[in-house]
């Protein structure tokens, strides 16, 4: 019997090394364990609810409570070596794909190294994407990782990593189903890279990530028999709530989107009582037209264009940058202690009774103005003369995605591994042309959590 | 205990906060609550001075008339004249030799007979009408056949179908403007909108008899110059001959001579305006010059009602971009210009007749263009009353359109109206036949109100629409807007509702309508015309009199046949 006892010991501790589950997946309720076959399944399930109370300036946002997620998810552990996993969203009402994938693991003398594939979070996405929202200290993560950084995608990974350098990089697809009208589907190429020593009490990483986009995956723009691939590029966040999702407050079209670079810096640092961590993000987001195509097809209107020179003024087009950031940080007055998931290299979430007081900054910074242009908030559009103008055309590249700053302060209360209450306030104040007068908002939200 | 303590708190805290969530006002986007809310830029003392220029209820015969009348033309402003309208509406266009037009479509098919005397190209006649020009002092000009043949090239590359830019005036003077009006509206149809003569055919007899004839015009109804409109509203007609053809000889300019047809058309014309010179398209040529001195004679109809003019500025890039300053000098040239000559009698209607033509409002300015508004604005400087139209497509957008009619939306095109001069706004109304959308709705009226600029709708059609906008939307209940917009309307000699006063709310401050008559007679009967205590909404505690504005509305049909139709 004890030899059994060591064997299956020692079989978790292998699982535990090498078979790197996700933070959220380290402690399902329902194991199955075959030792004979060397197979470990696990089933699990999480439920988020929250209430939010918002009061606004102008536009108001839908107070109320909301089932904001209902997941349930498997794992399958094979040997030593292979790990997979999967999960599915049914959150307000839909169903959604959440995580699959396949890693294959090995320990090295130097690096653990880990080969992926499936359908998972860009290495480059955030530090905070990386994190599970059940592991999370706030209820919602920054808004600058939502509009800023990249989710999910298809792809395929790299990782190594030990107690001092963590290297994780990867290539995607831009769409997971191809379901686009037209062109291809686009090629992402990402890494995070950091530095780290989380040996002792006093854990940190401190890193930079990069991603390109290249952007396949468009719609036909027919005009009069002429057809053109146009590819639009949407960024947005909500204000980090989710019982209204509304992104109309921070959010921007980019059409003719052509490449999607993205240049990020992070750092986390943590003790057993406290944890700090922020993360920089700058998007740059280059376009390309076939003016030609265009032009000639609007050439049978009254007046014409005279020349694609004139054409391409009144439709300009530019490179747009954008950037965010965000610091959080966290007391624990009362529990286990804050903890790091060194294979992810992220903060991982409270896992027994604790308590928790929480604050963070945020801003993101969705305006990309170009001097002198004017805006008008009936027409929705900015103008290249400084005033609204028939025609040739608006000739104004500015993009009025919103500047947004975000404070919140929360306090979380967990009764054990399974359950956590959370409540946090934040205040909105927003840089927007299109909405001159939401300025403030303010929001209480509260959170009950069930993990199994 | 404390476990406890914290248990409780916490889902106590989540239950109030999901309690609380449940409150009905902040659910959805509240346009009523949000018209109140929203800054409204209010017109500063100078403009608001130019906006008294405004009667308060003026009755703007848009086209004329559309419904009694071909729009547009002699028969139409004759009869709003004479119907008692506060303004003549109508909508300006350039020739190709920069005669300023009064016509409302961007080509002449709908509104001409045009499809049936010339070719949907140059005019077949081009070349023989270049060979038939005189100097002002009656030399022919005698242009060399290279020359005809070249600028009739150029005349071709420049051609859009049957745009009135294509054309030179005295060629559509050869265009009945009233015939389709009897084929589309049969209860309405007249004999005499048509005309009967053949003025191509007559043309090329001419010129087979003198090569240096000018060509023969039609004996209807035109296509109106704003010269035409502007001598209708003093109380003119047309001078006939007695083929019943206009009086209007034409030469080309003295100052021309021995400039090739090809060199004047690639001179662009200018005009200038108080030291600014505004530059049109090369394809205009202003080398004609119409001797106006024997065009018009005293109407021996004329009610002597003296109505203003309400012409608009249409789409920019389809005029000459000297456009503004063009009428500029119009009016300037008819004495219409209130810049150069400003009017020093104040009384809106005087001894039951309408006097406005004759008063600092007796020219508005009006547009939908951006483009228009602005070059007006740098040419009138705020000085002319201007309204602005508003137009929305939405989901659609067009170039002008206020593709976001909302209380932001609204407030936005305020403000960059007063900055461009603007005094007036001018919202689509909805309602048969036209069914524009409606953008006068309370929450919009209420905000124009609010920024202290006149509101004008557009148009009306019926006395439902009428009697909507003008006191019964909220059939008596109260609303948010009725500090501003509800008035107490004293009785009159001739108002006919029960009781000493009423009191009801007004969405407009004036109307384009296409009956005239009906908007008059409501106005009359409800004592929003011939009272002397009218509330006046901009300068609270004071009166507008329009106590001396006609009493009585003729019968539209009696009226045209009184004025020979």
């Amino acid at each position: 019997m004890k030899s059994y006892k060591y064997i299956l010991m020692s079989a978790l501790a292998a699982f535990s090394l090498s078979a790197t589950a996700q933070d959220f997946d380290s402690d399902p309720t329902l194991n199955i364990d075959n030792k004979e076959k060397q197979v470990k399944f696990t089933v699990g399930a999480r439920f988020m609810a929250d209430a939010a109370y918002y009061h606004t300036s102008f536009t108001p946002l839908q107070s109320g409570a909301a089932i904001t997620d209902a997941r349930i998810r498997t794992s399958m552990s094979y040997g030593e070596n292979w790990y997979f996993y999967a999960d599915f969203g049914f959150g307000n009402g839909k169903f959604s794909q959440k995580n699959i994938y396949l890693q294959y693991s090995t320990k090295g003398d130097d690096f653990t190294h880990a080969i992926k594939a499936g359908y998972y979070n860009d290495p480059a996405g955030s530090m905070a994407r990386q994190t599970s929202l059940g592991s999370y200290h706030f209820i919602s993560r920054a808004g600058m990782s939502n509009a800023i950084g990249a989710g999910r995608a298809l792809g395929v990974t790299y990782k190594a990593y030990n107690d001092n350098l963590f290297l994780y990089q990867g290539i995607f697809t831009e769409n997971q189903y191809n379901k686009i009208d037209a062109g291809f589907n686009g090629l992402t190429v990402a890494g995070r890279w950091l530095y780290r020593d989380i040996t002792g009490n006093d854990k940190w990483h401190v890193g930079a990530s990069a991603r390109f986009a290249h952007l396949g995956g468009g719609e036909t723009m027919v005009t009069k028999g002429s057809s053109v691939l146009k590819k639009t590029f949407s960024m947005g966040q909500t204000l980090e709530t989710f019982v209204d999702e509304d992104e109309q407050f921070v959010g921007c079209e980019l059409p003719w989107a052509n490449n999607v670079i993205d240049l990020g810096a992070e750092a986390l640092y943590l003790n057993n009582k406290f944890f700090a961590r922020a993360e920089y993000k700058h998007r740059i987001v280059t376009k390309e037209r076939d003016s030609y195509k265009i032009y000639i097809a609007q050439q049978d209107n009254i007046d014409g264009w005279g020349d694609i020179e004139l054409w391409e003024n009144a439709n300009k087009i530019k490179t747009n940058h954008f950037n965010g950031a965000y610091v959080e940080a966290g007391y624990q007055i009362f529990g286990g202690g804050y903890k790091y998931d060194k294979h992810d290299a992220v903060l991982k979430g409270n896992d027994g009774k604790a308590l928790e007081v929480v604050a963070r900054f945020n801003y993101t910074a969705l305006n990309n103005l170009t001097e002198g242009e004017y805006f008008n908030a009936g027409r929705g559009n900015y103008y290249a003369a400084g005033w609204m103008e028939d025609w040739p055309g608006t000739g104004a590249t500015s993009v009025g995605g919103g500047d947004i700053y975000s404070t919140t302060v929360g306090v979380n209360y967990s009764f054990n591994k399974y359950a956590q209450v959370m409540l946090n306030y934040t205040w909105h104040n927003l840089k927007k042309d299109f909405l001159p007068y939401d300025k403030n908002f303010h929001q209480v939200q509260a959170r009950v959590q069930f993990t199994f | 205990m404390i476990k406890n303590y914290l248990r409780i708190g916490a889902i106590g805290l989540i239950a109030a906060a999901a309690m609380t969530s449940c409150s009905d006002e902040q659910q959805f986007v509240d346009y009523n609550a949000q018209a109140k809310k929203v800054d409204v830029q209010v017109l500063n003392s100078e403009l608001a001075k130019v906006r008294d220029y405004v009667p308060l209820y003026a009755v703007i015969a848009h086209r004329g008339s559309t419904y009694w009348t071909p729009e547009e033309t002699e028969a139409s402003w004759r009869w709003a004249r004479d119907m008692g309208a506060d303004y003549l509406e109508s909508d300006l266009q350039a020739t190709k030799d920069g005669v300023v037009l009064s016509l409302h479509d961007d080509n002449l098919k709908r509104t001409t007979n045009i499809q049936s005397v010339f070719s949907d190209q140059v005019p077949d006649i081009r070349r023989a009408f270049y060979r038939s020009l005189t100097y002002e002092d009656g030399t022919p000009c005698n242009f060399t056949e290279a020359d005809i043949n070249e600028q009739y090239n150029n005349d071709l590359g420049n051609y859009y179908s049957y745009y009135p830019r294509n054309y030179y005036y005295a060629e559509l003077l050869m265009l009945d403007a009233g015939s389709w009006f009897n084929e589309d509206n049969l209860e309405q149809a007249r004999a005499s909108f048509a005309s009967t003569n053949n003025p191509l055919q007559e043309t090329l007899d001419a010129w087979k008899a003198d090569k240096n004839a000018q060509v023969v015009y039609t004996n209807g109804l035109y296509i109106s110059a704003l010269a035409d409109q502007i001598a209708y509203a003093e109380g003119k007609k047309l001078n006939r001959d007695a083929q019943g053809r206009r009086i209007l000889p034409y030469h080309v300019k003295n100052s021309l001579k021995g400039k090739s047809l090809v060199e004047i058309c690639s001179a662009a014309p200018s005009t200038e305006v108080e030291g600014t010179t505004w530059t049109a398209q090369a394809r205009y040529m202003d080398f004609l010059v119409y001797d106006f001195s024997n065009a018009y004679v005293a109407d021996d109809k004329d009610s002597g009602n003296r109505p203003g003019i309400y012409i608009e500025f249409k789409e920019s890039w389809a005029q000459p971009k000297d456009m503004e300053a063009r009428v500029y000098k119009e009016l300037d040239k008819w004495g219409w210009n209130i810049i150069t000559k400003p009017e020093s009698n104040t009384q809106f209607y005087k001894n039951g007749k309408v006097n406005v033509g004759n008063t600092n409002g007796k020219v508005i300015l009006q547009s939908f263009s951006f483009d228009a508004t602005n070059r007006a604005f740098q040419v009138f400087k705020g000085r002319v009353p201007f309204c602005y139209l508003l137009w929305t497509s939405y989901p659609g957008d067009y170039a002008t359109d206020i593709k976001y009619d909302t209380p932001t939306g609204v407030a936005a095109f305020i403000k960059t109206m007063q900055d461009h001069g603007c005094h007036i706004i001018g919202p689509a109304i909805s309602g048969a036949p036209n069914n524009y959308p409606e953008m006068n709705c309370p929450w919009q009226a209420y905000m124009v109100r609010r920024a202290g600029m006149i509101n004008h709708p557009y148009s009306f059609d019926s006395q439902a629409q009428i009697t909507k906008h003008m006191g019964y939307w909220n059939y008596g209940w109260e609303t948010e807007f009725d500090d501003l917009m509800k008035v107490t309307i004293k009785k009159t000699p001739y108002s006919v509702f029960p009781g000493d006063s009423q009191t009801w709310p007004i969405y407009m401050d004036g109307c384009f309508t296409n009956h005239t008559e009906m908007n008059l007679q409501y106005m009359i009967d409800n004592g929003m015309r011939c009272n002397s205590q009218l509330p006046n909404p901009f300068h609270p505690g004071q009166n507008f009199d329009n106590s001396q504005a006609p009493s009585t509305v003729p019968n539209a049909v009696e009226l045209l046949n009184n004025l020979g139709y």
